[in-house]
């Protein structure tokens, strides 16, 4: 996901213009000659401001190119596959979050965490059969931590943790 | 003061605040050695249990696990070269060299016995230093808060191992996520976009976990799995460390206040005193020649120096709600939670609760010495859990701490939000502890300014007026024009480098 710089620049300089205009039309403070709007206007500004310094390159010659570190007695590490979709499961962590909100309150926490769990274990290459007690056991430990113990209100749904 | 200190030993001496630190200790341990789960990470996802517990031990269980988790992260930097937390990188190399000419043990035992000296010895600072600045800060006005906010602000851009320029849009992007919500000068819906999850602001806790949390699994996915750790049989772990006190405790003093130093400037924690330690060490060195190839010097400052800078960064985060490090801003969240709002009053009106915080420093860092040789001898057990295992269960724990901080299912959704903006940051080069400085400073950097603002009058003149405010000025804008100043240097002296080689 290494970006170019006048990609990530450009995207400041939009974001701190948008931020300086909505900040701009806020209402003031009635008999007051500064009021909610001056932040966002100064925040806005500088960070347009940066975006331009990064897409015209100031500052480049500061930042330290990661090493990496190859491991000892020649065992390189293999190079990951690099296919079109790739990269892109590098979303899968967030999609299950948003997964979270939108399904546990319907399917309740122990059944929702399930699938959390064996979806991420096994994109992290874990065999079914670690990955399977993993999705049964885990979501009654968490719940039992966080549901009994600390009493979270967690979602029961479908299938309530048997406590 | 007597009193006071019996009032403190009266607050931490219940069942809850020992056995909180020692579990939160375990815990530090376990996930400060665990490769690509950081120090930071372990106490954002400590917070949810925090609300269930009293003030004391909330704190308790905060700096346990962070002294030990700061530790822990040079177990597998010594026996894989991979550092379990970014603090420890700076001499995971040297560790390993160690570990193969067959010295693992002075090499772990370095780590922790010069951890638990530099742990204390930042406590000590946080003592001495933290009273007499709270006699000054008591005097600040608005405008030496802005200054201060400001300075605050710009230290962490400084040190950022990365482009001043994108560390500065960094604090800028965290400044607006501040923004957002009805708690603002006026009042009114800001950057809202109608929704009313958003009128209450972005919590910084779930952001904070977003970005410490869900970004590293999702750099999980793309990176490829550690190598287990080859099990050993380790022989005495202490012996020899009290020779090497006697030998380099000159080093380690060094170690200490540069540790103390980085710490107290706000942004720069842990990992960043290990680096410029370990540079130092290996500067000042009487044998520079032996960097490298194993030699025990330069772990003795860094260590000496990265956890001296845990207690340490806890001096601007109790004074002024600036924090001195990621770890802090996350403390100052539970503070506020717990009713400590920081500043200088808290050392006046809270003094026992102060003094608690002092002595469970002291506990955890003596603790670390036993609870650390004992983890260094299972280590090799649990680092055997695969990345598949951990990684959901930490996802589990995001979820579900994330939705306990409010009871509401936005909370996950800034959860996610802030991974992928954590994430994408990070890929780019943009330094993640500039932004969470920027939101947990927000509010505080708002309202100095616009009080300020409105004091003045319109005029600029105010700002400068009070004697401190101007030094303070003066050291903030020296700090912004610094970069420049490099830069202008750099430009001047290449052309003359390359007139010089030319001839």
């Amino acid at each position: 996901m290494r970006l170019p710089d006048s990609v990530t620049g450009s995207f400041l300089v939009v974001l701190g213009a948008a931020a300086a205009y909505g900040g701009w039309i806020l209402p003031p403070v009635p008999g007051q000659p500064v009021g909610p709007n001056v932040f966002p206007l100064v925040i806005g500004c500088g960070l347009a401001l940066c975006g331009l310094a990064i897409v015209f390159g100031i500052g480049r010659s500061f930042e330290e190119e990661e090493v990496l570190v190859p491991l000892e007695d020649g065992r390189a590490a293999a190079p990951p596959p690099q296919g079109r979709l790739y990269g892109l499961r590098a979303l899968l962590p967030p999609a299950l979050l948003l997964f979270y909100v939108a399904a546990a309150d319907r399917l309740g926490f122990i059944i929702t965490a399930a699938i959390m769990v064996y979806v991420t274990s096994t994109a992290l290459g874990a065999r079914w059969k670690l990955a399977l007690p993993l999705a049964a056991l885990s979501p009654f430990a968490i719940h039992l931590i966080f549901g009994k113990l600390l009493r979270v209100p967690l979602p029961a749904g479908l299938l309530p943790a048997p406590w | 003061m007597l009193k006071t200190l019996i009032d403190a030993f009266a607050l931490i001496s219940t069942w809850e605040v020992i056995i909180a630190m020692f579990a939160a200790s375990v815990y530090g341990l376990v996930i400060g050695s665990l490769p690509g789960l950081s120090a930071t990470m372990a106490t954002a996802l400590l917070v949810p249990v925090t609300f269930y517990l009293s003030p004391i031990a909330a704190i308790a269980t905060i700096v346990a696990a962070s002294s030990m988790a700061i530790f822990s992260g040079d177990i597998p930097g010594a026996l894989l070269r991979i550092p379990g937390t970014p603090a420890s990188a700076a001499y995971a190399d040297e560790a390993y060299a160690m570990t193969r000419k067959g010295q693992a043990e002075l090499a772990l035992g370095a780590g922790v016995w010069f951890s638990a000296v530099g742990g204390i010895a930042g406590v000590l600072s946080l003592m001495i230093l933290a009273p007499p600045l709270a006699e000054i800060a008591l005097s600040f006005s608005t405008f030496e808060y802005f200054w201060l906010a400001l300075l605050g602000l710009m230290c962490a851009t400084l040190v950022a191992r990365s482009s001043p320029v994108k560390a500065i849009a960094g604090m800028f992007i965290g400044l607006l996520v501040a923004c957002i919500g009805i708690e603002n000068p006026g009042g009114v819906p800001r950057f809202t976009f109608g929704l009313t999850d958003l009128f209450g602001g972005i919590e910084p806790i779930p952001a904070l976990v977003g970005v410490f949390a869900v970004a590293q699994v999702m750099r999980a996915m793309l990176t490829p799995e550690p190598p287990p750790l080859p099990r050993r049989k380790f022989g005495s772990i202490l012996a020899g460390q009290w020779r090497l006190t006697k030998l380099y405790h000159w080093q380690m003093t060094r170690g200490n206040i540069v540790g103390i130093i980085i710490g107290v400037l706000p942004g720069a924690g842990a990992d960043m005193a290990a680096w410029v330690s370990y540079a130092m060490s290996k500067r000042f060195s009487k044998e520079p020649e032996k960097f490298g190839t194993g030699h025990v010097e330069g772990l003795v400052e860094a260590g000496a120096s990265n956890n001296a800078s845990i207690a340490s960064g806890w001096v601007p985060s109790l004074l002024f709600g600036i924090p001195g490090d990621t770890i802090a801003a996350i403390a100052i969240g539970v503070l506020y939670m717990k009713g400590l709002n920081p500043g200088p009053t808290l050392f006046t009106e809270k003094a026992s609760s102060m003094y608690a915080i002092y002595l469970m420093f002291i506990i955890a860092n003596i603790m670390m010495i036993p609870l650390g040789i004992a983890m260094i001898r299972v280590a090799a057990y649990i680092l055997l859990a695969p990345r598949s295992a951990i990684m959901p269960i930490i996802m589990l724990c995001c979820a579900v701490g994330s939705f306990a901080i409010g009871n509401n299912m936005f909370g996950v959704v800034t959860v996610a939000a802030f991974g992928v903006i954590g994430y994408v940051m990070e890929a780019n080069g943009y330094p993640v502890a500039a932004m969470v400085l920027g939101i947990v400073m927000g509010t505080m950097v708002e309202q100095a300014f616009v009080t300020s603002l409105i004091k003045s009058d319109g005029s600029i003149l105010p700002f400068f007026e009070r004697p401190v405010a101007a030094i303070l000025a003066a050291m903030a804008i020296g700090a912004l024009l610094w970069p420049v100043m490099v830069w202008v240097w750099r430009k001047v002296k290449q052309p003359q480098a390359a007139a010089a080689t030319t001839r």
